[in-house]
């Protein structure tokens, strides 16, 4: 037992240094994701490389290859994987922009919707194809591998779509409101799948298949319309214990609970964390709640990408390699044709077209997700595992450079009324003197905010832009040098231009009372700087 | 925010007589208050003329918001009040204020004061709505204009 426990912090410790390290040096030197840095940081200390160099004093390599499972890592090593994947889905549901996701279902949903199918059906088409064995789209390798193929991750997208200053645009706004429908089917995909994959061989009937699916889809949507139901009404009461901590903690305690109760119905855990925070992404704690398990998913979740990573296994990738690269190729075009042809039906030209398939490329965490499930569950093998890292691998290199380059040039839509994404919402603007101005007055509107109950929180670290909520009241800040810029949905323009009128009102009443103390307090200390 | 968890007829004001600005916010404090059972008004005229002398709450169109923070008061205060005569608040337009919306919140506290002075000035913005509460009969009647 204490050996147990000794060998798992030591290999806590090797994989959470080595992803780190990694994670940077590709992030700011190859200028990679710095998810692949975090990945290779596990490959590299995993059992196929220096963890099977034997440790003296320890009597044992530090990632011993066999144990004893289908996995090249311990329970308690994966079980720790599995509890920063379920961080990682709550904050993806948490994060889930759900009103918006309703608003742009018909424009993105047309774009979301085929770029699933398309890829689903040409991953799980490739599979059966060309691998021996996989005799139908019923066959869980086949599930798996199509499901591989629809995950979008579009972190990288958006921060390219901020650099290019391209995020509201047409194509902008349809990227990321098809990502957040592509989230939810890929979720509700995986679902079913491992559900079928728990229960079946590969000669399965379709009737079964369509049970299984539908008791899945039962109970995702069946708890995510319940969650939404409740979330309002149990914040409304943890408020009440007014600690953010514990409304928090208890929050993310439900995610594990659902994630529970996902694994017991026969779903996957994540399906059941993924569920919570979409059902708490409409009440206005849940940025709060993003922000107090930051801390915890900073930690955790580069872990679980360095576990991924251990769990690559050279020698079985080699037969399947070509099929690999196959599969990465055949994937990206699936998602770009698959995407940009209702693009094109929804008003936009063949290069607004381009710039949503390639908007959508990009793939992540969900891929790896995906892929370890598949692998601890037994229905793909070490090989495939490797495949859906190199899908991993080829997109993220391939897809920022081409998305990059797309976006130059006039716009991508054939339509006139560009600012269509943008009806109901107004912009109020305030030009200050200067940015130290301008910074100080957004610390001033942020606290009257608060003031008034209202959740702030900082959406980005590196630029200030935040986001305040109360209840349904949804508002952007955003500070460019020295002009705020408040967006708000156009029935509380009233609500933001009082609270600007009082802070200026107090800041003319405080830099009034300033001059003439600053006046007296400097001539007191250039008299000091004379006295003997 | 739900305004007929704010307002009830007890705080709605009709029949206001001032001759200047000052006169017109201690009528409408006491009566506020008053109808809060509050009969020391002290300090919170005090914190609404105290806000009133850093700028006048004057908007256009004849409103006024005359408002301010105190912990002489344990939650939000709220009322409306009408001034039939009209004073002069030093509004941008020249108009005399002659509907005033009155808030007294906590100091500490976090509150919808704000956003209780946001969802009248939303409804205000209606010409037809604010003749309608200049023209009313009654305090009733305002208050069906007002959270109708």
């Amino acid at each position: 037992m204490t050996h147990a426990v000794t060998v798992l912090m030591l290999q806590l410790a090797a994989l959470l240094i080595a992803a780190l390290f990694a994670g940077q040096l590709f992030e700011r030197v190859l200028r990679l994701p710095r998810v692949l840095g975090e990945l290779s940081g596990g490959l590299i200390v995993g059992p196929f490389l220096l963890g099977r160099i034997p440790i003296p004093g320890l009597h044992q390599p530090l990632f011993p290859l066999d144990q004893g499972g289908v996995l090249p890592v311990s329970v308690e090593l994966y079980g720790i994987a599995v509890l920063a994947s379920i961080i990682l889905l709550f904050l993806a549901g948490l994060e889930t922009d759900l009103p918006t996701f309703i608003r742009f279902s018909g424009v993105a949903g047309g774009v979301g919707l085929g770029g699933v199918v398309v890829s689903f059906v040409v991953g799980a088409g490739a599979a059966v194809v060309f691998l021996p064995g996989v005799r139908g789209f019923g066959d869980p390798q086949a599930l798996f591998l199509g499901t591989l193929a629809t995950a979008t991750s579009v972190g990288i997208t958006a921060r390219i779509l901020s650099e290019k200053r391209r995020m509201s645009s047409p194509e902008g706004v349809t990227i990321l409101a098809a990502a957040v429908l592509d989230d939810v089917i890929g979720i509700i995909l995986l679902a079913v799948v491992v559900a079928l994959a728990r229960v079946t061989d590969s000669a399965v009937d379709w009737a079964q298949i369509g049970r299984i699916a539908l008791r899945a889809f039962a109970f995702w949507i069946g708890s995510t319309a319940i969650g939404i139901l409740v979330a309002p009404w149990l914040v409304r009461g943890l408020k009440r214990l007014q600690s953010i901590e514990v409304i928090a903690g208890v929050s993310f305690g439900l995610a594990l609970l659902l994630a529970g109760v996902a694994e017991m119905m026969g779903l996957a855990m994540v399906i059941g964390a993924y569920v919570t925070g979409l059902a708490l992404s409409r009440t206005d704690v849940a940025d709060e709640v993003r922000e107090q398990l930051h801390g915890l998913y900073a930690f955790l979740v580069p872990l679980f990408f360095a576990v991924m990573g251990l769990m690559v296994d050279f020698s079985a990738i080699g037969p399947v390699l070509v099929f690999g690269l196959l599969f990465a190729v055949l994937g990206m075009a699936s998602k770009i044709v698959g995407c940009g042809l209702p693009a094109m039906a929804l008003g936009f030209n063949l290069r607004g077209a381009l710039r949503i398939g390639a908007g959508m490329l990009p793939r992540g965490e969900v891929t790896l997700i995906v892929a370890g499930i598949g692998l601890s569950s037994g229905a793909i093998g070490s090989d495939l595992f490797g495949v859906a890292v190199m899908t991993l691998l080829v997109s993220s290199v391939v897809a920022p450079p081409l998305l990059s380059r797309s976006l130059d040039g006039p716009s991508g839509y054939r339509r006139a009324d560009r600012a269509a994404a943008d009806r109901g919402t107004r912009q109020v603007i305030l030009k200050l003197p200067s940015p130290a101005a301008a910074e100080f007055l957004r610390g001033r509107i942020i606290a009257a905010f608060r003031g008034e109950g209202f959740f702030a929180t900082r959406v980005d670290l590196k630029d200030p832009i935040y986001r305040i909520r109360h209840d349904e009241i949804n508002i952007s800040l955003v500070q460019d040098g020295a002009s705020i810029t408040l967006s708000t949905p156009v029935e509380h323009e009233q609500l933001v231009r009082l609270v600007l009128i009082e802070e200026l009102v107090e800041l003319k009443a405080l830099m009034g009372g300033l001059e003439t103390a600053a006046k007296e307090a400097s001539d007191r200390l250039v008299d000091g700087l004379f006295e003997e | 925010m739900n305004l007929r968890k704010v307002l009830t007829v007890s705080r709605i004001f009709p029949w206001i007589e001032a001759s200047d600005k000052d006169a017109a916010i201690r009528e409408m404090v006491r009566l506020l208050a008053a109808s809060r059972g509050v009969t020391e008004i002290g300090p919170l005229l005090a914190a609404v003329l105290a806000r009133e002398a850093k700028e006048s709450t004057a908007l256009e169109h004849g409103i006024a918001v005359p408002h301010g923070k105190t912990d002489a008061v344990d939650d939000l205060f709220a009322g409306i009040g009408r001034v039939p005569e009209g004073v002069d608040f030093g509004a941008r337009d020249g108009e005399p204020a002659r509907i005033l919306v009155m808030t007294i919140s906590p100091l500490a506290r976090t509150g919808p004061h704000l956003q209780f002075l946001a969802e009248v000035m939303r409804l205000l913005r209606d010409p037809v709505r604010r003749q309608g509460i200049l023209d009313a009969p009654d305090a009733a009647t305002i208050l069906r204009l007002v959270v109708a």
